[in-house]
């Protein structure tokens, strides 16, 4: 039976620095295993599909631009992802990892936030064909 | 203006939107003066549909969307799935994985039992003890952290295994963090079992005796302090805890005192049979391989969550997609014991009664319909639709 | 230090109205500050209570239907204005109190309980549940620490034999301090204006788990801001008349400054240290032990002024 059982804590803490991570001021070391944004290696990658499958947050979008030479498109949306790292156990070729610096993911945009990997002339190439479907979708409505 | 009115009784609602509940659910307590008299609760204010959404993902994505039934127990959820999966599939998970997915239950667990400490010490409006405690509980958050990849949602499971590993330098940063909380946890206990003005507000507050407990159905720590002795990782154990035991821990007196005490020498359970594990952990495999259709078929799987005994229905119709998910999770069993043992009590012990059984909200997305007489009745989806409709007239 | 401000001065600017305004926010952030330490956490910067003040003031004022509306808006007026006056007798900031006449010290007693009162009927004029459960517990817990704090204050009164702050603050450096000669005393008097100032853990009229805001649940924008300026300000003021009683006077600024922020590291301490307690724990504290304590030191000071000439340690200190 004591009063004030934590008089020690207090004094303890009251001598010590306090514990509050100062974060957006002081960005702390994160664990090498962390989890963070999903990278893509477009070199390696077979075109299997399992990841895009398997994604619980439809998150990955993978746009084939030449199957017979293995040049594929990834299209990561950032703001989709809950950092499963499902895809990564999926992957049969080890083409996807999460890094573990890249982690403060917030958009800061209305627009979505989405990063496209792989080769940039099959980067380009996919977003001309976005383009090209978008500007034709638009001009259908407009027909009608 | 009251005078018109025939006397009524002083209620005092709590919730949905209430400092004392860091998550919603409506409660209505009447009161004398100080003294409550009767309580009522409504849940149900975060239902997400997730057993519904269950049936629209495949096998491999339910196992993420289980996870996030509960923030603060994610990885039993998430196990208590894959572990039913596997069962379906009659797959047997390597040794090790059995292990390493038995390491992150009960880090886990005291993540869990640490972070209700600090929230029932705030209830009870002993914030030092809060700050501390959860100072204290950044130790294992850390350790998760860098086992798993991340503090809350680890993970660590996928269908057939886990996806991490244990290494020398986690093991060795493992022990460091046990032996320092475990300090730690022992400094706790003397607090909360002998701080005079603490101890006025748990001891012989919300007591529950043991035929209350079996009657109502409480289960884990809260049915534990009143000295029934269940838990699922004893009656019936599951990944490796057949290898790895652990002890029951018990209490007689059945008040929040004795919650408090079941909790902390939980936690000393956990600290040795981390320690145990950690030191003899099996080599061998992480993951086995595991069919994408799922046999046809219908399984349970239970497993001890820091709440108490959690339990998972699936049914397969063979395809790629379960054709019923059914989550019952524990702190759904347990308002019961709240709301009869509010009676009685002074409003100043509501809240601390309500954080005595470590209430979960979000898991309780889900219709009660509780059966006073014994007349068993069926509800089709059009009642339930009707009732649904009127409800809300 | 003696110096005569014009009167007008003394209520506007100093030692009343503005500059006792920004003490108390001062003061706030000491508190909130150190009770933060105390739970190894940084706290609030410091310019957080100003900031607080200039939010609620710009925020609308909502007006709840059910209330008397005058009243409502009266009451946080009435309780700053009360806590201001009672500034006026007090050595603030270690200069000789603004006004003072010969019973001041009872005035003052009273002037600093018409905030809980006020604070009582603002909950009780409101038709909200936490508010009326609150404005019970505050008056409860008034009725309990009240008459203990006067008694404790009494006590240097009695012995110096003078029911004028200025006096006793004059006379309390030159004796042995009253914090050993009636230390029975000075701890009443430090609990009880915990007790007053709603501190944890006699926080039970605003436990925020419990009953949200307590009576004030209901108040918003200005009425708000009003009321807690005023609660930050009956700190200081009640931390200078603790001081100046038990800790030998106020004789200068520097006196005031240190003696007050030592008193402030105590009482932080000693909200740190325990769970709240329940309205009737309290009450039951105040009147089974409080009260026999004052009564007993009451009683050594009345022997010790009549054995006080034999025993230099008593009585007259």
């Amino acid at each position: 039976m004591t009063i004030g059982s934590m008089l020690g804590d207090i004094v303890n803490s009251f001598i010590k620095k306090p514990v509050t991570e100062k974060y957006p001021f002081v960005r702390s070391e994160t664990p090498e295993d962390f989890r963070g944004k999903v990278v893509f290696d477009a070199e390696t990658c077979t075109g299997c599909g399992l990841c895009v499958k398997d994604c619980p947050s439809k998150a990955l979008e993978l746009f084939t631009v030449d199957k017979a030479n293995k040049k594929f498109v990834m299209l990561y949306r950032v703001d989709r992802c809950t950092y499963c790292a499902q895809c990564e156990v999926s992957c049969r070729s080890k083409s996807i990892s999460l890094s573990d610096d890249q982690w403060e993911l917030a958009a800061t945009s209305l627009k979505p936030f989405e990063v496209y990997y792989g080769r940039e002339e099959d980067v380009k190439y996919v977003l001309d064909q976005a383009a090209q479907t978008a500007a034709g979708a638009s001009e259908e409505t407009e027909k009608e | 203006m009251g005078s018109e009115k025939k006397p009524e009784k002083f209620v005092v609602s709590i919730g949905p939107q209430h400092p004392a509940l860091k998550e919603p659910g409506h409660f209505e307590f009447g009161v004398e003066g100080e003294i409550v008299t009767s309580a009522t609760a409504r849940l149900g204010f975060v239902h997400r549909g997730m057993e519904k959404g269950t049936e629209s993902r495949t096998w491999v994505q339910n196992l993420y969307l289980m996870e996030r039934v509960c923030g603060i127990c994610s990885h039993v959820h998430a196990m208590a799935y894959a572990q039913g999966v596997e069962k379906l599939a009659h797959v047997e998970v390597p040794p090790r994985a059995r292990a390493i997915r038995e390491l992150i239950a009960e880090l886990e667990r005291i993540h869990s039992h640490l972070l209700w400490l600090g929230v029932a010490a705030h209830e009870g409006g002993f914030d030092t003890l809060f700050m501390l405690s959860w100072r204290d509980r950044e130790t294992v958050m850390d350790l998760l952290e860098s086992i798993t990849g991340n503090r809350v949602n680890y993970s660590a499971n996928v269908l057939g295994g886990v996806k991490i590993d244990i290494d020398e330098a986690k093991i060795s940063a493992i022990h460091k963090g046990m032996d320092f909380l475990e300090e730690r946890t022992r400094h706790y206990m003397k607090v909360v079992t002998e701080d005079e003005t603490f101890l006025g507000r748990t001891r012989n507050i919300g007591s529950m005796s043991l035929d209350l407990a079996l009657r109502l159905g409480a289960v884990g720590p809260t049915a534990r302090a009143s000295g029934v002795t269940y838990d699922v990782r004893v009656d019936s154990p599951y990944a490796a805890y057949a290898d790895f035991p652990i002890k029951v821990v018990t209490d007689t007196a059945g008040d929040l005192e004795a919650r408090f005490v079941v909790r902390i020498k939980e936690l000393y359970e956990s600290f040795r049979v981390i320690r145990e594990l950690i030191d003899h952990m099996p080599a061998s495999e992480l993951t086995t391989r595991i069919p994408r259709r799922m046999p046809e078929g219908e399984v349970v799987s239970r497993v001890e969550a820091p709440r108490g005994e959690l339990f998972y229905y699936l049914k397969s119709n063979g395809s790629d997609m379960p054709e019923r998910i059914k989550v019952r999770t524990p702190s759904l069993c347990n308002w019961g014991s709240v709301l009869s043992t509010a009676v009685g009590h002074k409003l100043a012990d509501m809240p601390m009664i309500l954080a005595g059984i470590d209430p979960c909200f979000s898991c309780n997305d889900r219709m009660v319909l509780v059966n006073q007489d014994n007349n068993l009745s069926t509800w089709s989806w059009e009642d339930l639709r009707q009732y649904g409709i009127e409800y809300y007239k | 230090m003696n110096i005569s401000l014009p009167p007008l001065v003394a209520l506007l600017l100093f030692p009343g109205g503005l500059v006792l305004l920004i003490s108390g926010l001062v003061y706030e952030y000491a508190d909130r500050k150190l009770v933060a330490r105390y739970q190894n956490r940084i706290g609030p910067r410091w310019f957080q209570p100003l900031a607080d003040m200039i939010k609620l003031l710009a925020k609308e004022e909502v007006i709840p239907t059910g209330v008397i509306k005058g009243l409502f808006i009266f009451l946080p007026i009435v309780a700053l204005t009360a806590i201001l006056t009672a500034a006026l007798y007090v050595p603030m900031f270690g200069f000789k109190p603004a006004y003072s006449f010969s019973g001041d010290l009872i005035v003052t007693v009273y002037l600093l309980s018409l905030m809980t009162l006020c604070i009582g009927l603002a909950g009780a004029n409101t038709e909200d549940r936490f508010s009326l459960v609150g404005a019970t517990r505050a008056l409860t817990q008034m009725f309990s620490y009240e008459a203990p704090f006067l008694f404790a204050l009494l006590g240097p009164a009695i012995a110096l034999g003078t029911w004028n702050i200025g006096t006793i603050n004059a006379a309390a450096g030159q004796n042995l301090w009253f914090i050993i000669a009636q230390p029975l005393g000075f701890l009443a008097a430090l609990i009880g204006l915990m007790g007053k100032l709603e501190l944890s853990p006699f926080d039970a009229p605003e436990a925020e788990t419990e009953i949200v805001a307590g009576a004030l649940t209901e108040y918003s924008g200005r009425g708000l801001a009003l009321f807690r300026i005023g609660r930050d300000v009956e700190l200081v003021i009640g931390l200078t008349l603790v001081a100046s009683f038990f800790l030998g006077g106020l004789g200068s600024p520097l006196d005031f400054l240190w003696k007050t922020l030592i008193l402030l590291l105590v009482t932080a301490a000693l909200q740190s240290l325990f769970a709240r307690l329940r309205i009737d724990q309290t009450v039951g504290l105040w009147w089974r032990w409080g009260s026999i304590l004052i009564l007993a030191q009451l009683i050594l000071i009345v022997i010790g002024r009549f054995v006080g000439p034999f025993i230099p340690f008593l009585g007259r200190g």
